[in-house]
Parts: structure tokens; sequence; C-alpha cells
């Protein structure tokens, strides 16, 4: 697989293909079979949260880098589309668009200060960043609601389908996990990039990269931007299935289940923090139905994972295929 | 416009109130292998780090085949066919080698790195991640991503450093017959004096910060300041 890259082999090949189909339909499958609205709707919350996390993946893969901060750019479109939705001004799918953007390039032009720095200084950053945005999401009243939240008056109809597509969980796990496949082949593709290759360099050896003869801090700056923009459509489709916005959702605790996900299931390869946010979402609705303390065992869960496979659960997959790819852990950073 | 292939002012390094490098001037021509020797402190490594651009509070003119590089980042002058090595090993654990020399290779306008690989005896372990090879092969890498489309002057901060007397050995005329055929200038710091004088066309003697001496081989060999500040001790 790694030698695919710029070996001249192709990247996408046609069981990858094939593979990608196949779990492109699960979504859609998962819809029609599942009968019980109520786990249609908790499989919807963990596909917007499978990409928030997928988000958080890539900037841990491909720069070596935590966010604790991370909400911050799951909630600010959610609150561009709730603020400039109701002045009239254009069309709503070009709100969603515009707000995707606007995300993306604030993350670029935060990024260019922040990715100087490393380690647990860049963590603490981006903790400020993410408070900074929820402070802004309490005290903004008139924009953002402060700590009543924010409705969203949504259009009856958004990219040509009506408003409840987006809002009944059957037809929303369709839409959220499409979302989803796109963009795991999007940090997929980005991986298997010359451009994913640079910033995998980066990471390993920022100076040697340097000394080659690339400038670095670009393309750091650039995959922080679109490990935002990913966690950013997560957070659309969240404003868009809830119809509601409130600073809970920019509050760094939304920051640290997504981490959580992330770590639990693997940053070394796309699909860790995808499978992460499952096992999260239902070790919680399993765990709480008979005691209200999940969290405690989120927590361990944690322990055990980062003691004993400290790859998650990619880790745990490498190791169970033999010979292939032992060098998982190595990758991680 | 100058003949030299590398040329260079005044390089001075200090560490808080310590001068580690006080102005040193050199100059090699095309095609030269310089060796800096000295005792250990004297600013051999410092030296290579000033004329790359590497760290801070660093000051020097260099010149490239005439081009003033004073001013150009590490990037800038690797891009400028000025290359480096590093003595504490210096690659991508994570990457696959081969892909680590395609990505230095198409900085450089290359897309084929199987001579590099077969020079540097690296085809064996071309699809392994780097972390996970040989400290041997692990050193050639090092080497082999800094010699990625042929740089003009390739400075070398011991090469051999780990190595055994007879890798060191190899790997020296290796090196030797590669800047030949390859018309790289080169300017190496060694401790090694057997290496030293097989390999090097001129000598340059650095002694806390400064230059204290500089010739061919058997000039440096009889040199009494030499001796007396470095060789004598070292024997």
């Amino acid at each position: 697989m790694e030698a695919d890259r710029t070996g001249g082999g192709a990247v996408v090949t046609v069981p990858g293909l094939l593979l990608f189909a196949g779990f492109a339909l699960v979504g859609p499958a998962a819809a029609f079979l599942v009968p019980s609205t109520l786990i249609q709707s908790l499989l919807t919350q963990a596909t917007i949260y499978a990409i928030f996390a997928l988000g958080v993946g890539i900037l841990i893969r491909q720069n070596g880098m935590v966010s604790f901060g991370h909400a911050a750019f799951f909630g600010l479109p959610a609150y561009v589309i709730g603020a400039v939705l109701p002045l009239g001004l254009m069309p709503p799918e070009l709100i969603i668009i515009g707000g995707l953007a606007a995300t993306a390039l604030m993350a670029f032009l935060v990024g260019l200060v922040i990715v100087r720095v490393h380690g647990i200084a860049f963590g603490m950053l981006t903790l400020a960043i993410g408070q900074a945005v929820y402070e802004a999401a309490t005290r903004l009243r008139g924009l953002t609601g402060g700590h009543d939240g924010l409705s969203l008056d949504l259009p009856r109809f958004l990219f040509g389908l009506p408003l409840k597509t987006f809002q009944q969980p059957g037809s929303m796990l369709i839409v959220t996990w499409l979302v989803l496949a796109l963009m795991l082949a999007v940090a997929f593709l980005f991986a298997k990039s010359r451009y994913g290759l640079l910033s995998e360099a980066i990471r390993d050896n920022e100076e040697r990269v340097r000394f080659l003869g690339y400038r670095t801090l670009v393309p750091r700056a650039l995959t922080f931007a679109l490990s935002a923009l990913v966690t950013a459509a997560g957070g659309v489709l969240f404003a868009l299935y809830n119809a509601f916005v409130s600073p809970e959702t920019v509050h760094w605790t939304a920051s640290g289940s997504a981490l959580i996900m992330a770590i639990l299931g693997g940053a070394s390869a796309p699909w860790g923090p995808v499978a992460g946010a499952f096992t999260y979402f239902f070790l919680k609705e399993a765990v709480g139905s008979f005691t209200t303390h999940w969290l405690s065992i989120i927590g361990v869960s944690l322990i055990v994972v980062t003691v004993v496979f400290p790859a998650g659960l990619v880790g745990l997959f490498d190791r169970l295929r033999p010979g292939n790819r032992s060098q998982g852990a190595a990758n991680v950073g | 416009m100058s003949a030299n292939a590398l040329e260079v002012r005044g390089a001075t390094k200090t560490y808080g109130g310590f001068t580690a490098l006080a102005g040193v001037d050199l100059t090699v021509a095309p095609g030269e292998v310089r060796a800096l020797i000295g005792p250990n402190g004297a600013g051999k490594s410092t030296l290579i780090d000033v004329i790359s651009g590497r760290g801070a509070n660093i000051s020097a003119e260099v010149r490239l085949f005439g081009t003033d590089i004073s001013r150009a980042s590490p990037a800038q002058r690797r891009l400028a066919g000025m290359s480096r090595s590093f003595q504490r090993t210096s690659i991508f654990p994570g990457l696959p080698v081969r892909q680590q020399l395609l990505l230095a290779a198409h900085r450089m306008g290359e897309g084929d790195v199987d001579e590099l690989l077969g020079e540097f005896n690296l085809a064996a372990v071309a699809d392994i991640a780097a972390g996970l090879i040989s400290y041997g092969d692990q050193r050639r890498l090092d080497l082999a991503l800094a010699l990625v489309g042929r740089p003009r002057v390739l400075l070398l901060d011991e090469p051999a450093a780990g190595l055994s007397f007879e890798e060191s050995k190899h790997l020296a005329e290796h090196l030797r017959h590669l800047a030949a055929r390859w018309s790289v200038t080169v300017l190496l710091v060694e401790h090694d004096m057997d290496v030293v004088f097989a390999i090097a066309d001129r000598i340059t003697v650095l002694q806390l910060g400064r230059v204290l001496a500089e010739g061919d081989p058997a000039e440096i060999r009889a040199n009494p300041d030499v001796i007396k500040a470095y060789l004598g001790s070292a024997a």
C-alpha cells in the first residue's frame, strides 16, 4: 500500500474502489434494515462525530499534532449559518459552503501562527483558541443567542432536498454516511498524495525537510486547514440535523471527546478515528443503560488502549494481520 | 564571478556570551575534497552549520560558485546546489526508504532514485520504514538524501559517525569516487585521521573557533603547530 504513493503504481485500485463502494453502501443499508428510529438516530449522531474525529485524526496522522480545540471548527459553520441565514442575503446553500470555506480559511490563517510551536504548547494554543470561540459564543448574545443557543431557521428545501431529509434519523443517516465516505476518500487520497507524504516527512523530521529544499510552514498550516475543514463538514451536518447550536457544541469537552475517539480508534490510518467514534457511541449507549457513570468506563478503556494498544484499533487490526505493515506503531509519531 | 565552489568569509557563531566560531574564512576549489579537522570543540560542526544556514546567532558571507547565498534559507541553499548530511542521523523514521528519497528527488526535479539506492546499497531495504533498518543503512540513507539531485557542494558532518573502522574506510573511499564521478565539491568533518589523509585533497585545521592551519595532507602532517595542538595529542 505504502509503495503506491509516488512509486508509479496506481493509488486507486479496483479492490480499493470496491471496498470504498461497499463501505459507502453500509449507511444506506443500515437506514433500511434497522427498524428502530432510536438506533438510526444513534447511528446518525455517531456518523456526524465520526467526521469530527476524522478531522482530528488527519491532524494527528499527517502533522503529528494533537488539537484540544477542534470543537471551534465543528461549531463555527453552524454559527455562521445561524447568524447569516436570517439576513436573507444569499441562498442557504451558498451560506453553508461559505461557512465551510470561512472555517477552513480561518484555520489556515490561525495555523500559520500556531503550527510554529510543537507538542504541549501547540495543544495549549488550540485549547485557548477553542475556548476563545466558546467565550465569543456565550458573550455575543445578539449573534449567537448566548447560553440559550441559536435556533437555525432553515428553509424548506436545501440542495434540492426537502428539509426533513436532514432531520429524520433514517434519511439523515444516509446523508451523513455518504458525507463520511466522501471525507474518508479525501483523507485517504490526501495521505497517498505527494503533499501527504511531504506532511508526514515534516511530522517525522521538519529540519531535514528544510535541508531537502522544501518550505515547511505552509504545508503544515494547509494540513491544519484540511483537518479543520473535515471537522467543519461534520459541524454542518450537526447544524442541519439539530437545527440548533449552543456553546456546548464548541466547548473544549467536545474537542476532548473527538480526541478520545481518534485515539481510541488510532490515527495511523484514516479509518481509525471513524471506528473510534462508533466504538465511543456504542460503549456510551451500552454502558449508559445500566450506569450514569459511563464516562468512567470510557476513561478506563482509554487507559487500556493507550497502555496496551498505543496505536488504537488500527494497531490492533495491524497486529492481527501478521507480517503486514509492522511499522503501524511507528507511524503514529 | 568567482571560480571557487565555496567561499566563506567571517563565519561566526555565538552561544550567549561564548564565541564558538570567530570569523573563519574558507575557500574551496571546484571538485576539491576538503577535510575539516581539529580537537573537540574547535568549531568544525559549527562551521558546517553556519555555512548551511542552520541555527540561530550565526553570520557569514557565503558564496556558492560566485553567487551570494548569505541570506538564503536552508531550503533555498539546497535548491541553489548546496547540500549537507548530519552527524546525528537525520532521516524520516516513519517513511519507507524509497519514499523519502523520492520526496527529495521530486524537489530537485528528478523522478528516479534507483541509481542512488544502488550506489548506497539500499535497494534491499527500499520499501522498509527507515526507523526499522540497521544503523549502517540509516547512515547511508542520510548521505543518499544529501546526494539527491547531485548537489554542486556537499557538506558532510562526520559521515562515518558510529561506524566501525572498516565501514568508515569503505564509506570514505566510496564518497571519494562518487564525488569525482558526479563532480561534487566536498567539505567534510572527520575524526579519523587515516580516513582524512586518504581522501582529502586539502585539509583545514580549526582550533578554538579559528583556523590554525591549512594545506595539503603532507603539509598538515608536517606542520609543527598542528602536531602540537592536535595530531600529537591524538597519536
